[in-house]
Protein backbone atom coordinates (compact mmCIF):
# COMPACT_ATOMS: atom_id res chain seq x y z
CA UNK A 1 0.00 0.00 0.00
CA UNK A 2 2.84 2.31 0.99
CA UNK A 3 4.67 1.49 -2.23
CA UNK A 4 1.57 2.31 -4.27
CA UNK A 5 1.13 5.64 -2.50
CA UNK A 6 4.76 6.41 -3.16
CA UNK A 7 4.34 5.58 -6.86
CA UNK A 8 1.32 7.88 -7.10
CA UNK A 9 3.25 10.62 -5.34
CA UNK A 10 6.17 10.21 -7.76
CA UNK A 11 3.85 10.30 -10.76
CA UNK A 12 2.25 13.46 -9.37
CA UNK A 13 5.70 15.03 -8.87
CA UNK A 14 6.52 14.22 -12.49
CA UNK A 15 3.26 15.56 -13.92
CA UNK A 16 3.47 18.72 -11.79
CA UNK A 17 6.51 19.83 -13.77
CA UNK A 18 4.77 19.20 -17.07
CA UNK A 19 1.64 21.25 -16.46
CA UNK A 20 0.60 22.36 -12.97
CA UNK A 21 3.95 23.96 -12.19
CA UNK A 22 5.31 24.19 -15.73
CA UNK A 23 8.45 26.32 -15.33
CA UNK A 24 7.63 28.65 -18.21
CA UNK A 25 3.83 28.77 -18.46
CA UNK A 26 2.98 28.60 -14.75
CA UNK A 27 6.07 29.77 -12.84
CA UNK A 28 7.48 32.16 -15.48
CA UNK A 29 11.02 30.97 -14.83
CA UNK A 30 13.85 30.61 -17.34
CA UNK A 31 12.62 33.53 -19.44
CA UNK A 32 16.09 34.31 -20.85
CA UNK A 33 16.49 31.09 -22.91
CA UNK A 34 12.73 30.98 -23.53
CA UNK A 35 12.90 34.24 -25.41
CA UNK A 36 16.41 33.94 -26.82
CA UNK A 37 16.75 30.47 -28.33
CA UNK A 38 13.23 29.79 -29.61
CA UNK A 39 13.63 31.25 -33.10
CA UNK A 40 13.95 27.64 -34.34
CA UNK A 41 13.05 24.21 -32.96
CA UNK A 42 16.51 22.58 -33.14
CA UNK A 43 18.31 25.05 -30.83
CA UNK A 44 15.29 25.12 -28.52
CA UNK A 45 15.33 21.33 -28.23
CA UNK A 46 19.10 21.28 -27.64
CA UNK A 47 18.77 23.93 -24.94
CA UNK A 48 16.01 21.86 -23.33
CA UNK A 49 18.23 18.76 -23.33
CA UNK A 50 21.09 20.71 -21.73
CA UNK A 51 18.73 22.00 -19.02
CA UNK A 52 17.43 18.45 -18.37
CA UNK A 53 21.01 17.17 -17.98
CA UNK A 54 22.01 20.00 -15.62
CA UNK A 55 18.75 19.78 -13.67
CA UNK A 56 19.07 16.03 -13.07
CA UNK A 57 22.75 16.19 -12.11
CA UNK A 58 22.37 19.19 -9.81
CA UNK A 59 19.27 17.73 -8.14
CA UNK A 60 21.14 14.45 -7.54
CA UNK A 61 24.14 16.21 -5.97
CA UNK A 62 22.03 18.63 -3.89
CA UNK A 63 19.75 15.84 -2.68
CA UNK A 64 22.74 13.70 -1.65
CA UNK A 65 24.35 16.47 0.37
CA UNK A 66 21.12 18.03 1.70
CA UNK A 67 21.82 16.94 5.30
CA UNK A 68 25.31 18.43 5.21
CA UNK A 69 24.32 21.85 3.83
CA UNK A 70 24.82 24.89 6.06
CA UNK A 71 21.82 27.19 5.55
CA UNK A 72 23.90 30.31 4.89
CA UNK A 73 26.15 28.53 2.39
CA UNK A 74 23.49 26.64 0.50
CA UNK A 75 23.04 29.11 -2.39
CA UNK A 76 26.81 29.12 -2.90
CA UNK A 77 26.80 25.31 -2.98
CA UNK A 78 23.91 25.25 -5.45
CA UNK A 79 25.65 27.71 -7.76
CA UNK A 80 28.92 25.78 -7.58
CA UNK A 81 27.11 22.53 -8.41
CA UNK A 82 25.12 24.03 -11.27
CA UNK A 83 28.16 25.82 -12.75
CA UNK A 84 30.08 22.54 -12.83
CA UNK A 85 27.43 20.66 -14.79
CA UNK A 86 26.73 23.58 -17.11
CA UNK A 87 30.45 23.76 -17.95
CA UNK A 88 30.45 20.02 -18.67
CA UNK A 89 27.33 20.33 -20.87
CA UNK A 90 28.92 23.25 -22.72
CA UNK A 91 32.14 21.30 -23.33
CA UNK A 92 30.21 18.27 -24.62
CA UNK A 93 28.19 20.46 -26.95
CA UNK A 94 31.35 22.14 -28.28
CA UNK A 95 32.97 18.75 -28.83
CA UNK A 96 30.08 16.79 -30.33
CA UNK A 97 27.77 19.40 -31.83
CA UNK A 98 29.90 22.46 -32.62
CA UNK A 99 27.34 23.95 -35.02
CA UNK A 100 24.63 23.95 -32.37
CA UNK A 101 27.14 25.25 -29.82
CA UNK A 102 27.78 28.22 -32.13
CA UNK A 103 24.05 28.74 -32.65
CA UNK A 104 23.29 28.77 -28.92
CA UNK A 105 26.31 30.98 -28.22
CA UNK A 106 26.36 32.34 -24.68
CA UNK A 107 22.98 30.89 -23.72
CA UNK A 108 24.41 27.52 -22.66
CA UNK A 109 26.83 29.04 -20.09
CA UNK A 110 23.91 31.25 -19.00
CA UNK A 111 22.05 28.14 -17.75
CA UNK A 112 24.13 28.72 -14.59
CA UNK A 113 21.82 31.61 -13.71
CA UNK A 114 18.66 29.88 -14.88
CA UNK A 115 16.14 30.21 -12.04
CA UNK A 116 14.52 26.86 -12.78
CA UNK A 117 17.60 24.92 -11.73
CA UNK A 118 18.46 26.87 -8.61
CA UNK A 119 14.74 26.99 -7.81
CA UNK A 120 14.37 23.20 -7.95
CA UNK A 121 17.55 22.75 -5.90
CA UNK A 122 16.10 25.03 -3.22
CA UNK A 123 12.46 23.91 -3.18
CA UNK A 124 12.79 20.22 -4.01
CA UNK A 125 16.26 18.62 -4.00
CA UNK A 126 17.42 20.18 -0.71
CA UNK A 127 14.30 18.85 1.05
CA UNK A 128 13.61 15.49 -0.60
CA UNK A 129 15.28 12.15 -1.16
CA UNK A 130 17.19 11.15 -4.28
CA UNK A 131 14.31 9.47 -6.16
CA UNK A 132 11.88 12.35 -5.70
CA UNK A 133 14.60 14.84 -6.71
CA UNK A 134 15.39 12.92 -9.91
CA UNK A 135 11.70 12.55 -10.86
CA UNK A 136 11.14 16.26 -10.16
CA UNK A 137 14.15 17.15 -12.34
CA UNK A 138 12.91 14.97 -15.21
CA UNK A 139 9.37 16.39 -14.99
CA UNK A 140 10.53 19.99 -14.80
CA UNK A 141 13.15 19.45 -17.52
CA UNK A 142 10.69 17.85 -19.93
CA UNK A 143 8.11 20.53 -19.11
CA UNK A 144 10.66 23.23 -19.93
CA UNK A 145 11.81 21.49 -23.13
CA UNK A 146 8.24 20.97 -24.35
CA UNK A 147 7.39 24.62 -23.75
CA UNK A 148 10.50 25.77 -25.59
CA UNK A 149 9.68 23.48 -28.53
CA UNK A 150 6.06 24.66 -28.74
CA UNK A 151 7.18 28.30 -28.70
CA UNK A 152 9.94 27.60 -31.23
CA UNK A 153 7.58 25.67 -33.56
CA UNK A 154 5.22 28.64 -33.80
CA UNK A 155 8.06 31.10 -34.33
CA UNK A 156 9.97 28.98 -36.86
CA UNK A 157 6.81 28.18 -38.80
CA UNK A 158 5.67 31.78 -39.09
CA UNK A 159 9.15 33.33 -39.20
CA UNK A 160 10.65 31.09 -41.88
CA UNK A 161 7.86 28.82 -43.12
CA UNK A 162 9.86 25.82 -41.90
CA UNK A 163 9.81 23.28 -39.08
CA UNK A 164 13.09 21.56 -38.18
CA UNK A 165 14.50 23.46 -41.16
CA UNK A 166 12.11 21.61 -43.53
CA UNK A 167 9.87 23.88 -45.61
CA UNK A 168 6.24 23.12 -44.77
CA UNK A 169 4.43 26.29 -45.79
CA UNK A 170 3.18 26.85 -49.36
CA UNK A 171 5.50 28.76 -51.69
CA UNK A 172 3.16 31.74 -51.66
CA UNK A 173 3.71 32.17 -47.92
CA UNK A 174 5.68 35.31 -47.05
CA UNK A 175 7.69 34.68 -43.85
CA UNK A 176 6.89 37.01 -40.95
CA UNK A 177 10.47 38.01 -40.21
CA UNK A 178 9.33 39.70 -36.98
CA UNK A 179 8.58 36.25 -35.55
CA UNK A 180 12.29 35.37 -35.73
CA UNK A 181 13.17 38.58 -33.89
CA UNK A 182 12.85 39.26 -30.13
CA UNK A 183 9.48 40.92 -30.73
CA UNK A 184 8.15 37.62 -32.09
CA UNK A 185 9.35 35.83 -28.96
CA UNK A 186 7.48 38.25 -26.68
CA UNK A 187 4.27 38.15 -28.74
CA UNK A 188 4.25 34.33 -29.02
CA UNK A 189 5.01 33.88 -25.33
CA UNK A 190 2.27 36.35 -24.39
CA UNK A 191 -0.30 34.63 -26.59
CA UNK A 192 0.63 31.16 -25.33
CA UNK A 193 0.51 32.35 -21.70
CA UNK A 194 -2.94 33.77 -22.34
CA UNK A 195 -4.02 30.48 -23.93
CA UNK A 196 -2.68 28.41 -21.02
CA UNK A 197 -4.40 30.71 -18.52
CA UNK A 198 -7.66 30.36 -20.43
CA UNK A 199 -7.37 26.56 -20.50
CA UNK A 200 -6.61 26.48 -16.76
CA UNK A 201 -9.55 28.80 -16.02
CA UNK A 202 -11.91 26.66 -18.08
CA UNK A 203 -10.74 23.40 -16.51
CA UNK A 204 -11.12 24.88 -12.99
CA UNK B 1 42.44 28.13 17.12
CA UNK B 2 38.70 28.20 17.67
CA UNK B 3 38.33 30.54 14.71
CA UNK B 4 40.13 28.12 12.41
CA UNK B 5 38.09 25.20 13.76
CA UNK B 6 34.87 27.15 13.19
CA UNK B 7 36.00 28.10 9.68
CA UNK B 8 36.53 24.47 8.70
CA UNK B 9 33.36 23.33 10.43
CA UNK B 10 31.38 25.80 8.38
CA UNK B 11 33.11 25.48 5.06
CA UNK B 12 34.54 21.97 4.77
CA UNK B 13 31.76 20.87 2.42
CA UNK B 14 32.33 23.87 0.18
CA UNK B 15 36.09 23.21 0.05
CA UNK B 16 35.64 19.50 -0.70
CA UNK B 17 32.91 20.19 -3.28
CA UNK B 18 35.01 22.89 -4.99
CA UNK B 19 37.93 20.46 -5.23
CA UNK B 20 35.78 17.59 -6.55
CA UNK B 21 33.90 19.76 -9.06
CA UNK B 22 37.14 21.39 -10.21
CA UNK B 23 38.61 17.94 -10.78
CA UNK B 24 35.50 16.83 -12.69
CA UNK B 25 35.63 19.87 -14.98
CA UNK B 26 39.39 19.44 -15.49
CA UNK B 27 39.00 15.77 -16.44
CA UNK B 28 36.15 16.56 -18.86
CA UNK B 29 38.12 19.43 -20.37
CA UNK B 30 41.26 17.37 -20.88
CA UNK B 31 39.21 14.56 -22.42
CA UNK B 32 37.40 16.85 -24.87
CA UNK B 33 39.83 19.71 -25.52
CA UNK B 34 41.57 17.96 -28.41
CA UNK B 35 38.24 17.30 -30.11
CA UNK B 36 37.08 20.88 -29.54
CA UNK B 37 40.32 22.26 -31.01
CA UNK B 38 39.97 19.92 -33.98
CA UNK B 39 36.41 21.13 -34.55
CA UNK B 40 37.67 24.72 -34.57
CA UNK B 41 40.47 23.81 -37.00
CA UNK B 42 38.10 21.91 -39.30
CA UNK B 43 35.68 24.81 -39.33
CA UNK B 44 38.44 27.24 -40.29
CA UNK B 45 39.89 24.90 -42.93
CA UNK B 46 36.49 24.19 -44.49
CA UNK B 47 35.88 27.94 -44.80
CA UNK B 48 39.35 28.46 -46.32
CA UNK B 49 38.80 25.58 -48.74
CA UNK B 50 35.53 27.16 -49.85
CA UNK B 51 37.33 30.44 -50.56
CA UNK B 52 40.61 29.21 -52.07
CA UNK B 53 39.14 26.48 -54.24
CA UNK B 54 42.45 25.53 -55.92
CA UNK B 55 44.12 24.75 -52.62
CA UNK B 56 44.32 21.19 -51.35
CA UNK B 57 46.42 21.95 -48.34
CA UNK B 58 46.90 24.86 -45.96
CA UNK B 59 49.98 25.89 -44.01
CA UNK B 60 50.65 28.75 -41.66
CA UNK B 61 52.63 31.37 -43.58
CA UNK B 62 52.94 33.92 -40.78
CA UNK B 63 52.04 33.59 -37.13
CA UNK B 64 50.69 36.23 -34.78
CA UNK B 65 50.74 39.14 -37.22
CA UNK B 66 49.92 42.31 -35.23
CA UNK B 67 47.00 44.31 -36.65
CA UNK B 68 46.35 47.77 -35.21
CA UNK B 69 42.68 47.87 -34.23
CA UNK B 70 40.42 50.49 -32.71
CA UNK B 71 41.81 52.74 -29.94
CA UNK B 72 45.35 51.48 -30.55
CA UNK B 73 44.43 47.92 -29.58
CA UNK B 74 46.57 45.29 -31.28
CA UNK B 75 44.88 42.15 -32.62
CA UNK B 76 47.07 39.21 -33.57
CA UNK B 77 46.16 36.90 -36.40
CA UNK B 78 47.76 34.04 -38.34
CA UNK B 79 48.08 34.10 -42.12
CA UNK B 80 47.59 30.77 -43.90
CA UNK B 81 48.74 29.95 -47.40
CA UNK B 82 46.73 27.64 -49.62
CA UNK B 83 48.82 25.14 -51.60
CA UNK B 84 47.85 23.10 -54.65
CA UNK B 85 49.07 19.59 -55.52
CA UNK B 86 52.38 20.95 -56.89
CA UNK B 87 52.89 22.95 -53.67
CA UNK B 88 52.31 26.26 -55.44
CA UNK B 89 50.70 29.01 -53.41
CA UNK B 90 47.17 29.62 -54.67
CA UNK B 91 46.08 32.18 -52.12
CA UNK B 92 46.31 33.48 -48.57
CA UNK B 93 43.68 33.49 -45.86
CA UNK B 94 43.45 35.00 -42.39
CA UNK B 95 40.96 35.27 -39.56
CA UNK B 96 39.62 38.77 -38.92
CA UNK B 97 37.45 40.04 -36.08
CA UNK B 98 35.43 43.23 -35.66
CA UNK B 99 32.41 44.68 -33.90
CA UNK B 100 29.05 43.95 -35.45
CA UNK B 101 25.56 45.17 -34.57
CA UNK B 102 25.04 42.85 -31.62
CA UNK B 103 28.34 41.13 -30.99
CA UNK B 104 31.77 40.47 -32.51
CA UNK B 105 31.82 39.17 -36.06
CA UNK B 106 34.58 36.68 -36.82
CA UNK B 107 35.28 36.01 -40.47
CA UNK B 108 37.96 34.42 -42.61
CA UNK B 109 39.13 36.54 -45.54
CA UNK B 110 40.99 35.15 -48.52
CA UNK B 111 43.15 36.92 -51.11
CA UNK B 112 44.82 35.57 -54.26
CA UNK B 113 48.46 34.43 -54.41
CA UNK B 114 49.70 37.95 -55.27
CA UNK B 115 47.41 39.62 -52.75
CA UNK B 116 45.95 41.67 -55.58
CA UNK B 117 42.33 40.56 -55.31
CA UNK B 118 39.99 39.37 -52.61
CA UNK B 119 38.72 35.84 -53.07
CA UNK B 120 35.88 36.55 -50.67
CA UNK B 121 35.04 35.93 -47.03
CA UNK B 122 33.20 33.39 -44.91
CA UNK B 123 31.70 33.94 -41.49
CA UNK B 124 33.15 31.90 -38.63
CA UNK B 125 30.88 33.32 -35.94
CA UNK B 126 28.31 36.07 -35.72
CA UNK B 127 25.28 36.88 -33.59
CA UNK B 128 23.76 39.44 -35.94
CA UNK B 129 19.98 40.02 -35.97
CA UNK B 130 18.18 37.02 -37.49
CA UNK B 131 16.56 37.91 -40.80
CA UNK B 132 18.59 41.11 -41.21
CA UNK B 133 22.25 41.21 -40.14
CA UNK B 134 22.42 37.42 -40.29
CA UNK B 135 22.26 37.80 -44.10
CA UNK B 136 26.00 38.60 -44.13
CA UNK B 137 26.52 34.85 -44.44
CA UNK B 138 24.52 34.71 -47.67
CA UNK B 139 26.13 34.55 -51.10
CA UNK B 140 24.22 37.60 -52.36
CA UNK B 141 26.30 39.73 -50.04
CA UNK B 142 29.50 37.65 -49.98
CA UNK B 143 29.84 37.45 -53.78
CA UNK B 144 30.30 41.22 -53.95
CA UNK B 145 33.75 40.83 -52.39
CA UNK B 146 34.99 38.26 -54.91
CA UNK B 147 37.64 39.60 -57.30
CA UNK B 148 37.53 43.09 -55.80
CA UNK B 149 40.96 44.75 -55.74
CA UNK B 150 42.61 44.01 -52.40
CA UNK B 151 42.61 47.43 -50.79
CA UNK B 152 40.28 49.80 -49.02
CA UNK B 153 36.62 49.19 -49.83
CA UNK B 154 33.56 51.23 -48.97
CA UNK B 155 29.87 50.69 -48.39
CA UNK B 156 27.03 52.08 -50.42
CA UNK B 157 23.34 51.98 -49.52
CA UNK B 158 22.29 51.93 -53.16
CA UNK B 159 23.76 50.27 -56.24
CA UNK B 160 23.89 47.03 -58.13
CA UNK B 161 25.37 44.18 -56.07
CA UNK B 162 26.25 42.36 -59.31
CA UNK B 163 28.83 45.04 -60.23
CA UNK B 164 32.22 44.02 -58.90
CA UNK B 165 34.09 47.05 -57.60
CA UNK B 166 35.31 48.47 -54.32
CA UNK B 167 31.80 49.75 -53.56
CA UNK B 168 29.90 47.13 -51.59
CA UNK B 169 26.12 47.44 -51.59
CA UNK B 170 24.66 47.16 -48.08
CA UNK B 171 22.07 44.55 -47.12
CA UNK B 172 18.66 46.18 -46.85
CA UNK B 173 17.81 46.69 -43.18
CA UNK B 174 21.30 45.66 -42.06
CA UNK B 175 23.53 48.62 -42.86
CA UNK B 176 25.37 48.33 -39.53
CA UNK B 177 26.24 44.65 -40.09
CA UNK B 178 27.26 45.34 -43.71
CA UNK B 179 29.41 48.27 -42.58
CA UNK B 180 30.95 46.06 -39.89
CA UNK B 181 32.12 43.54 -42.50
CA UNK B 182 33.54 46.32 -44.70
CA UNK B 183 35.32 47.80 -41.66
CA UNK B 184 36.86 44.42 -40.85
CA UNK B 185 38.24 44.20 -44.40
CA UNK B 186 39.65 47.73 -44.19
CA UNK B 187 41.21 47.18 -40.77
CA UNK B 188 43.13 44.10 -41.87
CA UNK B 189 43.97 44.23 -45.55
CA UNK B 190 46.68 46.94 -45.69
CA UNK B 191 48.58 45.44 -42.75
CA UNK B 192 48.30 41.89 -44.09
CA UNK B 193 49.55 43.04 -47.49
CA UNK B 194 52.47 44.88 -45.90
CA UNK B 195 53.42 41.88 -43.78
CA UNK B 196 53.31 39.54 -46.79
CA UNK B 197 55.51 41.99 -48.72
CA UNK B 198 57.95 42.46 -45.84
CA UNK B 199 58.37 38.72 -45.41
CA UNK B 200 58.67 38.39 -49.20
CA UNK B 201 55.70 36.13 -49.73
CA UNK B 202 54.54 38.59 -52.39
CA UNK B 203 56.49 41.11 -54.42
CA UNK B 204 56.59 44.82 -53.51
CA UNK B 205 54.18 46.83 -55.56
CA UNK B 206 51.86 43.89 -56.04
Amino acid sequence: MAAKTSDISLAKTFITGLWEENPVFRLLLGMCPTLAVTAAVKPAFTMGCCVIFVLICSNIVVSLMRNLLKPHLRILMFTLTIATFVTIADLFLKAFNPIMSDTLGPYVPLIIVNCIIIGRAETCASKNNLIVSIVDAIGMGIGFTMTLCVLASVRELLGTGKIFEIAVMPKAFVPWVAMSLPVGAFITLGLLLGLVNQITKTSD
Amino acid sequence: MNKIKNFFEQSWLLIVAAFCFGLLVAITNSALSERIEQNEREKLYSRMRALITDANNFEKALEQVPIPGKKGKIINTDIYKGLDDANNVTGYAFVAVGSGFADKIKIVIAVDDKCEKFLGFKVLSSNETPGFGSKIIEDNFGNQFKNVLAGKINLSKVGDPQVIDSRIVAITGATVSSQAVVNIFNTYIEEIKEQLQTKEFIKNGS
